[in-house]
């Protein structure tokens, strides 16, 4: 304990002395977390989207405009029956008219120059999420397309999957660029912690001589490197944070259209612990790097 | 290269604090083969050892206490003990009057008495001393070495390198001289 008191003392005097140096430092370490917090903003952001949207899934029945009652009601029968749903609706020809007049206003005109109503009537399901999930849904769906009476059934999973794909592929090249921007702020640690330790040779030796244990030898320039990522760790939190203040204020609305309806909302606090936590141990990387040359 | 008197005596020195090793033979120290100490064990022995330096080593951005106390402090004892100790010692060597004075503001003999103090912080088994006088004149040096005599006295080892004969002479202890690294009289 009193080692661990003696280390945090003289890291952070030691990042005093050295203020005008340590500030590029924590400046590499608020660059890497903040590319760091930025992809996990815009990837966690998506992936409520994503869980949103996947829980909330939906299919339509399009029907023939041939299709008698007694078809349409044997297709409710096989959707009710199935176990697999949490509702439905019935759309006729005529609310799908309406419905397209209401949602596209400025087409709307377009529609009064139709001899006959193009939109088909169709049965709306929604898909438990379980369901979805162990593939019922789908086994559903293809019985519900060879039923008589259905022209179409659309059901199109494949644009979600696609947007988790992309996504896990923006994730990978996000945190291969924090990485490297992660390895260079350690470096960069490490080498402003050198630069202290060269100052303060002759006090190691010192301590070299007198049996001081490695914990108080190396001890303090850890803890430098563990102060600086953790200063520069917060300084990225509180840039992304005021960063993403000003886009909320400016684009707020456009951006919760674009997500559905939803928020997009700043980084949890568990997310930001961890990119705190991420700062301080590349630090302490840089700082046990420079540290190995003491004692 | 043939090496110069000055580097025997660092080098034996440093044999002595178990920085090199004997490249031939053994080196016991309260009984003990310095060869054979683990790191640890290095760590334990050094803290039973106090070190005087020619040039004095002080850290000039602490003070006179601070530098005494730094000794104790880096070896883990409670901040209250340090503090005591080394005022203890500083008032041994008569000094406790500069305590918050930094080393550049004191003279060279003053430097090496607060030095000395900061050897004698962890009261040491063995004492070394590096040509403790050589950038001294000779009253001051004589001054340094009655102190050194005194520190003897009270029952610790005092080991000092020096080149200055006439100091020898004067202090008349047991003296062991060495020539090319090798111990040609004991006297």
């Amino acid at each position: 304990m009193r080692a661990f008191d003696y280390a945090l003392r003289q890291g952070w005097a030691s990042l005093w002395r050295s203020r005008g140096s340590s500030t590029f430092a924590i400046i590499a370490i608020a660059l890497a977390m903040i590319v760091l917090g930025a992809l996990l903003l815009l990837t966690w952001n998506v992936e409520q989207l994503l869980a949103r949207w996947s829980s909330a899934a939906e299919f339509s029945v399009y029907l023939r405009d041939d299709a008698t009652s007694e078809q349409r009601g044997a297709i409710e029968s096989l959707i009710d029956q199935s176990g697999v749903t949490a509702g439905r609706e019935y759309v006729s020809k005529g609310d799908a008219l309406s419905r397209f007049r209401r949602e596209f206003a400025e087409l709307a005109s377009l529609t009064s120059g139709f001899e006959d109503n193009p939109f088909p009537a169709s049965v709306e399901v929604r898909v438990r999420a379980d369901a979805d999930a162990d593939g019922r849904a789908e086994e559903l769906v293809r019985r519900l397309a060879a039923a008589p009476g259905v022209a179409d059934v659309r059901y199109d999973r494949e644009w979600l999957a696609r947007i988790a794909s992309g996504l896990a592929t923006i994730r990978a090249a996000g945190l291969a660029l924090a990485t490297l921007m992660a390895i260079a702020a350690g470096v960069t640690v490490a080498t402003v912690v050198r630069l202290g330790l060269y100052a303060r040779r002759e006090e190691l030796e010192i301590m070299e001589l007198v049996g001081a244990p490695l914990t108080f030898i190396r001890g303090p320039f850890i803890a430098e490197g563990l102060l600086q990522g953790g200063l520069g760790a917060v300084l990225a939190v509180v840039l992304l944070g005021l960063a993403y203040a000003v886009v909320i204020s400016w684009w707020g609305q456009d951006l919760n259209a674009l997500v559905d309806g939803g928020a997009v909302q700043f980084l949890p606090p568990r997310l930001l612990a961890y990119l705190v936590a991420g700062g301080m141990a590349v630090g302490s990387a840089g700082g046990f790097a420079a540290a190995r040359h003491a004692g | 290269m043939k090496p110069t008197p000055r580097r025997y005596s660092w080098i034996s020195w440093r044999f002595r604090v178990a920085r090199f090793w004997p490249s031939e033979g053994e080196l016991f120290v309260n009984g003990q083969n310095l060869a054979t100490l683990k790191r640890h064990e290095i760590q334990e022995y050094r803290r039973g050892v106090g070190f005087i330096f020619q040039d004095f080593k002080l850290i000039r951005t602490r003070t006179v206490l601070e530098n005494i106390s730094f000794v104790p402090e880096v070896i883990g004892v409670p901040p209250a003990q340090q503090r005591r100790r080394a005022f203890q010692v500083l008032k041994w060597v008569g000094l406790q009057h500069r305590m918050n004075a930094y080393p550049l503001d004191l003279s060279g003999g003053e430097q090496q008495r607060i030095a000395i103090a900061r050897a004698l912080v962890n009261d040491p088994l063995l004492l070394l001393a590096d040509e403790p006088t050589g950038n001294l004149d000779p009253d001051l040096s004589l001054e340094i070495m009655n102190l050194l005599r005194e520190i003897n006295a009270g029952g610790t080892t005092v080991v000092v390198a020096t080149h200055d004969r006439e100091l020898i002479r004067l202090v008349g202890r047991r003296t062991v001289t060495l020539d090319q690294g090798r111990i040609v009289e004991v006297a």
